[in-house]
């Protein structure tokens, strides 16, 4: 009897913990179908009738196709150099000797101590200076070298749990440095690229304070950037708040689902070892 | 003879491969420092350049002021309220979260609970959700005319408590902070659980032959066990906390009264908002001693971990 309670209990709390944990993204979700009156009358209501208007007028009027694309535009370049220059750089940390390779390693490392404040004041100048500003470029080569530190130090620690005698069978094969690279290690490299690819992403497509400063420009804009103006300019208009902030999570969470395991491996990347 | 010249090829070919491979190295690096340096390195040194004079942004003499801002940092009372309060964010949102992630890891961890991947799941949810959409949707709850917690309130007869939670200066931070917890304790769960893995099962056993409940099993083996990973969670927590920004300006922009103001918060105002840049620029400065110092704790605790 008291394990039957106290299974009970358990499922019990980690049942709520669940409910208090989904509802909220639930009842915005939810919201998005209702009209503004619906919303204020009763939050937690179903909708009476489907409101599909909001999410159509939130992506057309509200400007979310623009945004939508505007992130993809800077996040594809920016997790494409993040990980080719990481790999490349990160492979030579670990495999190949060359004078100095420890101080330029940590010169990287100390870009995964400091915050992106470090450097937001003069990289808006530099950015302005190099005529970048009101260009995709101007958050996508800074976001790139923002990323490297990190993506450095994750591909150097895997490279280095490989052994390198695959590399001198290679070599002997007559492979030269960048074919043993491309060919034998690259391919081994999937698990920690695909790590890689999530966490930036991720912080990509999240960021926020990087794209204020740089992406500014309306038409420039990226979702998240986007959704906090459209959120100040409707606040009465409370559906078509829900609808702005279904469309800038509804798909990223059906990605994450498919995708769980890797998600969770790549965000966590950072607090775990290896 | 032979012997002789075999060993001088070798010689040669050494320092000629030697040549080479580094070569290759820098050629493999290069691509990688040259944005590095461009877009990191120098403005990093520009930041600190910029905390030595007053520059306003627009005038284009940049007139050096020495340490003077660095002075005016110490004498801000502001700057004081901002850090005292990322030490209440740091202390509340590094414990509480983890607090509930072992709660839950303990719940979850034995093999016999039903639906372990799924809770994992569910609980990791907020945490891939940008601050930004954190923001907005605890804005709503808090919302003092239609937010879900005022109508819960009501519900069950606690109406009287109702009020804007987000303009209440002695609330508002701690409102923020549950917002925060919410959108951060599913990583705490995974991060802990993956710990859990490692965690010899006989222990448990030996501890229950010495007739050891639940609540000791817990204090004597699961604790000590997950220490090295509850301890860098932690400093990994401690150093977010310095750096909160994004969910900070999205639901509160320091107000009501600065009671939600923190360093990140302060430092975009002064500089962004107020164009005092060099002033600015030194707040960034502070900001980055802050987490080096968190950091350098961090490395030392890794390589603890590692011996």
């Amino acid at each position: 009897m008291r394990k039957f309670i106290r299974s009970n209990l358990k499922y019990a709390v980690l049942v709520l913990s669940a409910l208090l944990t989904i509802t909220p993204i639930l009842v915005i979700w939810i919201s998005s179908l209702k009209s503004s009156s619906e919303i204020y009358n009763n939050p937690f209501a179903l909708p009476k009738i489907l409101h599909w208007e909001n999410l159509v007028q939130a992506w057309t009027v509200g400007r979310f196709y623009k945004y939508m694309v505007n992130t993809f535009i800077v996040t594809f370049p920016t997790v494409l150099f993040v990980v080719s220059l990481s790999c490349i750089a990160g492979y030579a940390f670990a495999k190949l000797k060359f004078a100095g390779s420890k101080i330029f390693f940590y010169t990287f490392l100390l870009g995964l101590m400091l915050p992106f404040q470090s450097i937001m004041i003069p990289l808006y100048y530099l950015v302005r200076d190099l005529k970048l500003l009101g260009t995709y470029w101007a958050m996508i080569l800074p976001a790139t070298a923002l990323g490297l530190p990190f993506g450095i130090f994750l591909m150097q620690a895997f490279f280095r749990s490989i052994p390198s005698e695959l590399m001198d069978a290679a070599s002997v094969d007559g492979c030269n440095e960048f074919m043993v690279f491309l060919k034998i290690m690259l391919p081994l490299a999937a698990p920690a690229v695909s790590t890689l690819i999530v966490f930036q992403f991720m912080w990509t497509w999240n960021a926020l304070l990087m794209p204020m400063l740089l992406l500014n420009r309306e038409s420039l804009r990226p979702i998240m950037l986007g959704l906090m103006f459209f959120s100040g300019r409707y606040t009465i208009n409370y559906g078509l708040v829900a609808a702005g902030v279904t469309i800038a999570s509804f798909p990223l969470m059906i990605v994450f689902f498919i995708f769980q395991r890797r998600f969770i491996r790549g965000l966590t990347a950072g607090a775990i070892k290896g | 003879m032979a012997n002789n010249t075999l060993h001088s090829n070798s010689n040669l070919s050494f320092i000629r491969r030697f040549i080479y491979q580094n070569k290759v190295g820098y050629l493999f690096i290069l691509p990688a420092l040259l944005l590095y340096a461009i877009f990191f390195i120098y403005p990093f040194i520009g930041t600190f350049y910029f905390s030595l004079t007053n520059w306003n942004g627009v005038s284009p003499q940049k007139t050096f002021v020495g340490f003077n801002n660095y002075i005016r940092i110490v004498k801000d009372s502001l700057m004081w309220t901002s850090l005292y309060h990322n030490v209440i964010w740091i202390i509340i949102g590094t414990v509480t979260p983890i607090v509930i992630g072992l709660l839950l890891v303990v719940l979850l961890g034995n093999k016999k609970t039903k639906g372990q991947m799924f809770f994992r799941i569910i609980y990791f949810m907020p945490v891939i959700l940008s601050p930004v959409i954190v923001g907005i949707i605890w804005g709503w709850i808090y919302n003092p005319v239609f937010g879900m917690l005022n109508r819960i309130l009501k519900v069950i007869g606690l109406g009287f408590l109702s009020r804007g939670w987000l303009g209440d200066p002695n609330l508002a931070i701690y409102m923020v902070l549950i917002a925060a917890i919410w959108a951060y304790f599913g990583f705490c769960v995974v991060v802990l659980m993956a710990g859990m893995q490692g965690v010899d099962m006989n222990l448990y056993d030996a501890a229950k032959c010495d007739g050891a409940n639940s609540w000791q099993q817990f204090i004597n083996v699961t604790i000590p066990q997950l220490s090295p990973v509850l301890t860098m969670l932690s400093v990994y927590t401690m150093i977010g906390g310095f750096k909160v920004f994004d969910i900070v300006f999205i639901m509160t922009r320091g107000g009501p009264a600065n009671s939600t103001e923190l360093i990140a918060t302060y430092t975009y105002n002064q500089s962004f908002q107020l164009n005092k840049l060099g002033y600015g620029s030194a707040l960034c400065m502070v900001m980055v001693f802050l987490s080096l110092i968190v950091s350098i704790i961090l490395i030392k605790f890794r390589e603890k971990s590692e011996v």
